[in-house]
């Protein structure tokens, strides 16, 4: 039996189906009571599927690159693996640095190297390597986001215009973090961070403007899209 | 409401959440053991802990921060969003765009139902997308490892978060409008870009640490002077008063 009969076995492909079905249920779960709070707080039908058909047709573009993912790690982990990972809360640089890093303690040159020595043993240490150490932030909701929760509002309601300033500061710090990564990164990423602040502030002005509210659902895709149409040319002039 | 100040809907959330995510550890361990309690080839422990070190000692800290710096913004689907992972691009992005569609904010009722709403979606959306994905997997090989599609993707995040920044500036919570948000930007990106080029290269994970913080301090000095502003909704703003006319306590708690 080689590397790839084990990584691409049946047996996977059924335990990932049930593991993906257990998510999938959970996520229902999840939306299924928040979609009824939402209309007991008197939110209106309406804005919600607003909000879902936005989420949906965001969600379509970037999850493109986990799909590349899938090819590139599939040439590592087999199929049924990467498609169960990418699904979950594994990310390709995540599975790859896991993949290598056994590779590596086990004296092949690559991942790929590894996999190629059709030695099927190491498959279950690298499915192993990479459940494991990925689980710290799941471990540390359980035990802590009730409380980081808590402590939010209660400060929020606390007080007033400084909580509405303070609770602003976290998504502001989040994206702020970001800026210098993609300002160090090279030019090309600095164009499409301007480019698509453009086209995003243009879009937020004709909403604003015109009163054009289903306009708004599209924003965030219309600038992913065009950020990405700009690294394209930016990368063939300024290379 | 309970005593913990959260409603018994946040309670229940949280309940489910957590044993949620137990379970969903134990499905993610248990498709490892069974594969190798079949096929025989059970790692050793002392190799295990070998292949896990440097990985530990890398991703526990950038799971701790993660589940911290995120569920202020993102409530009780933290859970959902850490089990099905792409946080920062994808879910983050979502929930933000939620909150604005829905006239939301964090850390209330509202913000936590609509939040719950987007992320399950675009959970939902990208296990269709792979499985669409791993269908295709011979047929859109080509298209999708062309150069420029490579090309594409790997600027993803300064595409997202050109429009999260914008989204940012001109967006506000419900009932309320702060001013002077572009000066609360500056400090934490100067500081994170002088660590960053002066200092030591550090990974995303701490950035995000390191900014917060200074966030917090900077917004509070500019608060308190008076740079940064609550406005409520109906008010005039600043500008279009008499300068200095509205007081920071624009808006108590309601």
């Amino acid at each position: 039996m080689n590397y790839f009969d084990v990584a691409n076995s049946r047996l996977l492909y059924v335990l990932v189906g049930i593991g993906l079905l257990y998510i999938s249920g959970l996520v229902v779960v999840f939306m299924r009571k928040a979609w009824r709070r939402a209309l007991e707080l008197g939110i209106p039908k309406k804005t919600i599927l607003e909000v879902v058909k936005s989420s949906a047709v965001f969600t379509v573009i970037p999850s493109i690159s986990v799909i590349i993912g899938l090819f590139s790690l599939s040439a590592v982990l087999g199929v049924p693996w990467s498609w169960f990972r990418l699904s979950v809360v594994g990310a390709v640089s995540y599975e790859l640095t896991a993949a290598e890093m056994v590779s590596d303690a086990l004296g092949f040159q690559s991942a790929g190297a590894m996999a190629a020595a059709n030695n099927y043993q190491v498959f279950g240490a690298i499915m192993f390597v990479t459940s494991i150490c990925i689980l710290a932030g799941m471990i540390t909701n359980i035990f802590c986001a009730k409380r980081i929760q808590v402590s939010m509002t209660r400060y929020r309601k606390s007080k007033g215009a400084w909580g509405a300033v303070f609770n602003f500061s976290f998504a502001a710090a989040l994206v702020a973090a970001f800026i210098p990564y993609i300002i160090l990164g090279g030019s090309v990423g600095i164009v499409v961070l301007i480019v698509s602040a453009c086209v995003s502030a243009v879009m937020f002005y004709i909403v604003g403007k015109y009163k054009i509210q289903w306009l708004g659902s599209f924003i965030m895709s219309a600038a992913l899209i065009m950020g990405m149409i700009a690294a394209v040319m930016a990368t063939n002039i300024l290379g | 409401m309970n005593k913990n100040g959260l409603s018994e809907y946040t309670n229940s959330v949280h309940r489910i959440g957590r044993i949620g995510t137990v379970i969903a550890i134990a499905v993610m361990l248990g498709i490892p053991v069974t594969m190798c309690t079949d096929f025989d080839m059970w790692p050793k422990a002392a190799d295990l802990l070998m292949f896990c070190g440097g990985l530990l000692a890398l991703y526990v800290p950038t799971g701790i921060v993660e589940s911290v710096t995120y569920t202020p913004i993102l409530g009780s689907s933290i859970y959902m969003s850490l089990i099905t992972g792409n946080v920062s691009n994808i879910k983050l992005p979502c929930a933000l765009n939620a909150l604005d569609i829905a006239k939301a904010e964090q850390n209330t009722d509202e913000g936590d139902a609509v939040c719950t709403i987007a992320i399950a979606v675009s959970s939902l959306i990208t296990i269709a997308v792979v499985i669409v994905g791993v269908l295709m997997l011979v047929p859109l090989q080509p298209l999708l490892s062309s150069p420029t599609v490579q090309v594409a993707t790997s600027y993803m995040l300064p595409a997202l978060f050109g429009c999260m920044f914008i989204r940012l500036m001109v967006t506000n919570p419900a009932g309320g409008r702060i001013t002077g948000k572009w000066k609360m930007m500056i400090p934490p990106i100067l500081f994170l870009l002088a660590i960053l080029v002066f200092v030591t290269k550090l990974n995303r994970g701490i950035g995000v640490l390191i900014t917060i913080p200074v966030m917090i301090l900077s917004s509070w000095l500019l608060f308190k002077s008076g740079q940064v502003k609550v406005i409520q909704e109906g008010q005039p703003s600043a500008e279009e008063k008499q300068p200095n006319t509205v007081k920071n306590e624009t808006i108590t708690e309601k």
